[in-house]
């Protein structure tokens, strides 16, 4: 048989094979479409109950603000137009200062947890007494609601900016230590026994068979710490929080503005779902094996 | 990949209309019971079955109202419920929410409550006291700051939205400080305390009892600010439905606060100490905290100086709107409401028809 007739046979193979995989991506896009559609759909739905319940007034407006009260009040708060009385911003801070404060404190506090996360983690999963030792600290720590510690770090720590990096390293390290220890712990032997088997030495082992088989669960667990973080950002700012997003819908909330509380949490929710989006795109960057392997 | 998908069409659809009828179901039974409340209100003409009072924690005669239980004695068919609030900012939320009738505020915060958007369809109706040395600006020893002017450039704690706050701002402005050349910094009392011990502030605006834990240097007074033409005061507050509804609730509510001013000024110690009992502090310290509070009989708050009568108003809802008017130079609320419009908020009928002829 000639290469010519081997390549004849395989091309209607070939093109099959392209047919399916054009046909799975259609399906895939699709779905995808479907996907998007029906969550428009459901924002829709949530948007007009809301301003139903708004025009209806069932509750008094200063309780229950309308989507154009909360539109009037993003654009007043982040500086696009003056309200009446010509006044721009909320607490004498534009809205982008208030949420780059908060990102500014929740990085400095989650990115310090998460490299002591990193490394306490990885002690507990290979020292032994440091196991034993730390492994219920850690779990403790974990327990705790963040404002039930806050008002120590302000105790201790003051008004400033340090209690509330405080708050967001310790809130953010132990998702961070047992998602760590928890890896590295569960790396196959078999993978270690064999690089070992083929001459490795303790740092090759370390990093390039320990670390990437646990990579995955490390960022899985970095993205929760970095989640708890997040959440505990409105409990760090009730102590001098302005700026900052926590901050400031406490002092809408002291004046009942609370279409400037409704921003306040909208303005969270979304860049807390832009911050997890990015750290899974790290995620599937860092880890592209995970699941596979 | 497609067949395991498919089912989350439905599933995802399912979720949508389970939220949706849930919060009309939610939004159903909350308005059937706020209906099903009124309708009980006001088929019992003779007294209210519950009148829902929101007091906070000030060394003044509420307290002793609440501790010698007077209200519930002249009311014996009602149930008087006593919810207690840490500001005057959370008794108008509560009061917006419809969870009080009776409430006790600061002049600030009240006047937030009147004017726009908030626009509180509450009125006033008596002054539980005059705030005086009782919430002073006091400057941390060491700090180096030995007048209000002085402060330019410094740190000052008070707790916003509340009187001490107002009368901060008041007082800087009197002094030719600028709201930028300072940074305030919003604490609670108990904050405060620690800020300052550490020395994060130089000074705060604050009341008592943290006020005489903190010492240092006393730079000026709500006395001394209130002789500048800003007085501040602690205000009794009362819903209009409620006071249309029983007006007799109201009169028993008037009798008790003069007993205790009665009280309070016959027999300070026993007042100091039925207030001491509630605050759980010892007598004299309650009698220190007294002595920076005026108090007013029922018929003071009908002479012309504050309430007045229907028919010779008093000077209480001037004070009001430019109280109002420095809000708003402030930012903090959006419109002054007019003088005329303030007078129709204060409850002069309640007070004429109980100490009239007094």
């Amino acid at each position: 048989m000639s290469a010519q007739d081997v390549a004849a046979r395989a091309l209607p193979a070939a093109q099959d094979r392209s047919d399916d995989e054009r046909r799975e991506r259609a399906a895939r896009r699709r779905a995808r479409a479907r996907t998007l559609g029906l969550r428009l759909v459901a924002l829709a739905v949530l948007l007009g109950a809301w301003w139903l319940v708004a025009a209806l007034e069932v509750w008094p407006r200063v309780l229950v603000p309308s989507p154009g009260d909360v539109l009037d009040a993003f654009v007043t708060v982040s500086g696009l137009a003056p309200d009446a009385s010509g006044r721009t911003g909320f607490s004498g801070h534009l809205l982008h200062e208030h949420l780059g404060t908060s990102l500014r404190r929740i990085v400095v506090g989650s990115g310090i947890g998460t490299v002591l996360g990193v490394v306490l983690g990885l002690l507990v999963a290979t020292v032994g007494p440091v196991r034993t030792v730390l492994e219920p600290a850690v779990t403790f720590l974990r327990q705790l609601p963040p404002l039930a510690y806050f008002s120590l770090l302000v105790i201790w720590f003051g008004i400033e900016e340090t209690p509330k990096i405080w708050l967001l390293l310790v809130a953010a390290m132990p998702p961070v230590a047992v998602a760590t220890a928890a890896a590295v712990g569960g790396v196959h032997r078999d993978y270690v026994n064999g690089a070992r088997s083929l001459g490795a030495g303790r740092w090759d082992v370390a990093r390039w068979v320990v670390l990437p088989a646990a990579l995955p669960e490390i960022l899985v667990g970095i993205r929760l710490g970095v989640g708890v973080a997040y959440t505990s950002v409105v409990a760090a700012e009730t102590v001098n929080g302005v700026p900052g997003i926590g901050g400031m819908i406490r002092d809408a909330q002291r004046y009942l503005q609370t279409d400037v509380v409704v921003l306040g949490i909208l303005v969270l929710g979304v860049s807390g779902l832009l911050l997890d989006a990015c750290l899974r795109a790290v995620e599937r960057r860092a880890g592209p094996w995970r699941g596979r392997a | 990949m497609s067949p395991t998908r498919r089912p989350r069409t439905p599933a995802l659809l399912v979720t949508a209309l389970v939220t949706g009828l849930g919060a009309a179901l939610t939004l159903a039974a909350c308005t059937s019971t706020s209906s099903a409340t009124g309708d009980a209100a006001s088929a019992d003409a003779s007294g209210p079955d519950v009148l829902r009072i929101g007091y906070q924690l000030i060394p003044n005669g509420d307290l002793v109202v609440k501790h010698e239980g007077w209200l519930e004695e002249a009311l014996p068919g009602t149930d008087v419920q006593w919810i207690r609030f840490d500001s005057g900012g959370d008794v108008n939320t509560a009061v917006v929410a419809g969870s009080v009738d009776v409430g006790l505020a600061g002049s600030s915060p009240v006047t937030r409550g009147l004017s726009k958007p908030l626009d509180i369809d509450y009125r006033v109706l008596w002054v539980h006291d005059v705030i005086g040395d009782a919430e002073s600006l006091v400057a941390r020893d060491g700090s180096g700051v030995s007048s209000v002017a002085d402060l330019a450039g410094r740190t000052i704690a008070t707790p916003f939205a509340s009187t001490a706050h107002y009368s901060l701002t008041a007082a800087l402005a009197e002094a030719g400080v600028g709201e930028d050349d300072v940074r305030l910094v919003d604490l609670q009392p108990a904050d405060i305390l620690g800020a300052w011990t550490r020395g994060d502030v130089d000074a705060a605006y604050v009341w008592e009892p943290t006020l005489s834990e903190l010492g240092g240097t006393v730079l000026t007074t709500s006395t001394q600010v209130a002789q500048g033409g800003h007085p501040t005061y602690d205000l009794g507050v009362v819903t209009r439905a409620f006071a249309d509804e029983h007006p007799d609730a109201v009169d028993a509510w008037l009798e008790a606060q003069d007993r205790a001013v009665a009280l309070l000024q016959d027999d300070p110690d026993a007042a100091a100490e039925a207030i001491g009992a509630e605050l759980d502090l010892p007598t004299d310290e309650v009698t220190t905290q007294l002595a920076g509070l005026t108090f007013l009989r029922g018929s003071e708050q009908a002479g012309e100086t504050y309430f007045g009568t229907p028919d010779a108003p008093g000077a209480f809802a001037a004070s009001l709107a430019s109280a109002a008017q420095f809000l708003h130079a402030q930012g903090a609320i959006d419109a002054v409401p007019d003088v005329a419009d303030l007078q129709d908020r204060i409850a002069v009928d309640a007070l004429a028809r109980v100490f009239g002829g007094r």
